[in-house]
């Protein structure tokens, strides 16, 4: 059985912590439905906003309540969002602007195809300074981001799938942006660091047992929900032991977190890192199963790439 | 033109086949948009059946007309009417948002189709048909670009500023068409961001303006005729519409916006419809 799609938790998140925020406005362009905002809109009717099919003036608006002291909330789909009003999220950022963009649909989308799916929202973001770029690993790390965020001023993106995320965590998992998350712990050494990034973590997960038997090596997993910033001392820390990288995002490999978190570790502790996202590709209409394996985020692929990596 | 009145009944009963092809395509793909593909399938089909200058068999044609389908998710309609016009076979409309299919969740570029351009992401298709009209221009062909929007869409403020456009640039080989069925994804349009006076909106953007019973062959041939024969300025036709058309239960509702029907829905919906077929026919 799957879990709770991300959207549902957030839309409780959002209706059950209405009282605890009294200046958070919810602001949604006609997606209140898909994101799960209009339970929120029911509850507090008065601080929801709907601006329609309308992406540039919700962002312009919330950057207005921003600065009268409120806390905008902007829910829509990611590609949508980030896409359509880049420039007006950069000014936001530019200013600082206490505002959390929360988007749904990152990632591959399904049947809606190459149009709708979100593969470069995160080099979109991640190129903002002031701008806190976060991506959960599963419903319990959403809630606690979520939080987070809520109590951290400034902007925030927290980008969430359309579908659900398999569990990582323990319920009484706590998010620290600082410390690095070991899912599973490997040796002192280890021949692979998996560095997984949202629903990346899990796949991750589904595919080490095997592998470690299958090529009998060790691996450790870390599920890096931070994108942006990056505690850089702790996260090298924490890899500096291991011989190599294999990062695997649901995101283009242009420009991703790959891309980060080579530049990061070629600066400071150079080892053999490679990527495992989308390659050169918008998209396209399908299954979730088919695609992720069309992609080659399936056990074959992943097992090739770290005999690669292995070898050099 | 005046059309008979077989001719017409000819058109609702393929009008109502059309249907029926979406909503077994959505229905099979289990995903998909059926209240806003139903609505607008009367406009698209007539489009190609008796207005546009089109060739399937060369669809490269530098001097054919261009259709743009700006509210891009509902393509299910635009492929049915593609097909029937001979630019799609049959049978792969059924592998609609399939991995693999040509026929993607939402159109994409695909010249041999008939695809002109991707579409989906609301309010670009219209700024596309802006472009169109002013090359025409620039190479003096008698083209028309007509460019299909959903009224939520005309949220989006791109729209206005191409509405903007292309009365400054006279645009009247441009004809813009608007699904006006009252109904956006989160509601109606009225609640969710108010349109109306909408005809004098577009008045006072300097364009011709035309409104229809889009559920009338009659009154949407004239429509368009009527478009294309309107000298230096653009033209837009709003066309009143029921969302969902034709199936009981989708119609008026935003409920089917973004869902398919299950087993049951469909078969239910099929038999509505072919009952309206039957009564058409029991008439002709
Ligand atoms: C830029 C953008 N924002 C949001 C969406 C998601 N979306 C798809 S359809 C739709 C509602 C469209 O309403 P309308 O234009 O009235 O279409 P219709 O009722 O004719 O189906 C929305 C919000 C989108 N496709 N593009």
């Amino acid at each position: 059985m799957s879990n709770i799609p991300a959207r549902d938790i957030l839309g409780k998140f959002l209706v059950e912590n209405g009282d605890k925020y009294e200046n958070m406005v919810v602001l949604s362009a006609d997606l209140s439905l898909s994101i799960k905002t209009d339970i929120f809109a029911q509850k507090y009717p008065e601080r929801f906003f709907n601006f329609g099919i309308a992406e540039q003036n919700m962002i312009g608006a919330s950057m207005g309540f921003a600065i009268s002291n409120k806390m905008p909330i902007v829910c829509g789909f990611s590609l949508f969002t980030t896409g359509r009003a880049w420039e007006f999220i950069r000014l936001a950022c530019h200013d600082n602007l206490n505002i959390k963009f929360v988007t749904t649909h990152a990632g591959l989308v399904g049947g809606d195809g190459s149009t709708h799916s979100a593969l470069e929202d995160l080099s979109l973001m991640s190129c903002l300074p002031n701008l806190n770029v976060l991506v959960p690993g599963d419903n319990v790390e959403i809630e606690k981001i979520l939080e987070y965020a809520f109590n951290t001023p400034g902007p925030f993106y927290i980008r969430l799938p359309r579908g659900s995320l398999e569990d990582i965590h323990k319920k009484d998992f706590t998010f620290n942006p600082n410390s690095i998350d070991i899912i599973k712990e490997g040796n002192e050494i280890n021949d692979i660091c998996m560095i997984g990034v949202g629903s990346g973590s899990s796949i991750a997960i589904q595919s080490v047992s095997k592998l470690e038997k299958d090529l009998n090596i060790s691996i450790k997993i870390i599920n890096q929900s931070v994108v942006k910033p990056i505690n850089i001392k702790n996260f090298i820390s924490r890899i500096k032991n291991d011989k190599c990288i294999l990062v695997i995002e649901e995101h283009n490999t242009y420009c991703g977190f790959g891309s980060i978190i080579s530049r990061i570790v070629s600066e400071n502790c150079p080892k053999y890192i490679k990527t495992l996202g989308i390659e050169n590709s918008f998209g396209q209409s399908g299954s979730r199963i088919e695609l992720l394996d069309y992609y080659g985020f399936n056990y074959e692929n992943i097992k090739k790439i770290i005999l690669d990596l292995i070898k050099s | 033109m005046e059309i008979s009145q077989t001719e017409e009944k000819e058109l609702s009963v393929d009008i109502l086949e059309i249907k029926k092809e979406i909503l077994k395509m959505i229905w099979l793909a289990q995903s998909g948009h059926p209240g806003g593909s139903l609505s607008c399938i009367s406009l698209i089909y007539i489009l190609y059946k008796n207005i546009m200058n089109i060739d399937s068999n060369n669809p490269n044609w530098e001097d054919r007309d261009i259709f743009i389908l700006s509210k891009g998710h509902a393509a299910p309609a635009l492929y049915a009417v593609l097909s029937k016009v001979g630019f799609i076979k049959k049978e792969d409309l059924f592998t609609l948002r399939k991995f693999g299919s040509k026929l993607q969740g939402h159109p994409t570029k695909n010249l041999k189709l008939g695809i002109e351009i991707s579409t989906g992401s609301l309010g670009m298709g219209f700024s596309t048909s802006i472009g169109c009209a002013l090359a025409a221009k620039l190479d003096n062909k008698d083209k028309k670009i007509f460019a299909l929007l959903g009224d939520g869409e005309l949220n989006e403020g791109v729209i206005w500023e191409a509405a903007m456009a292309a009365s400054h640039y006279k645009l009247d080989n441009l004809i813009a068409v608007i699904d006006r069925n009252g109904i956006q994804s989160d509601g109606s349009t009225e609640e969710i961001m108010a349109l109306e006076p909408l005809a004098d909106k577009w008045k006072a953007f300097g364009w011709h303006v035309i409104e229809i019973d889009g559920s009338n062959i009659k009154d949407i041939i004239n429509g368009f005729e009527k478009a294309c024969n309107t000298f230096r300025k653009p033209t837009v036709i709003i066309s009143y519409l029921i969302k969902g058309s034709d199936v009981s239960f989708m119609e008026h509702t935003k409920k089917y916006h973004g869902k398919p029907p299950n087993k049951e829905e469909y078969e239910i919906a099929i038999t509505e419809i072919d009952k309206q077929i039957k009564r058409i026919q029991g008439d002709l």
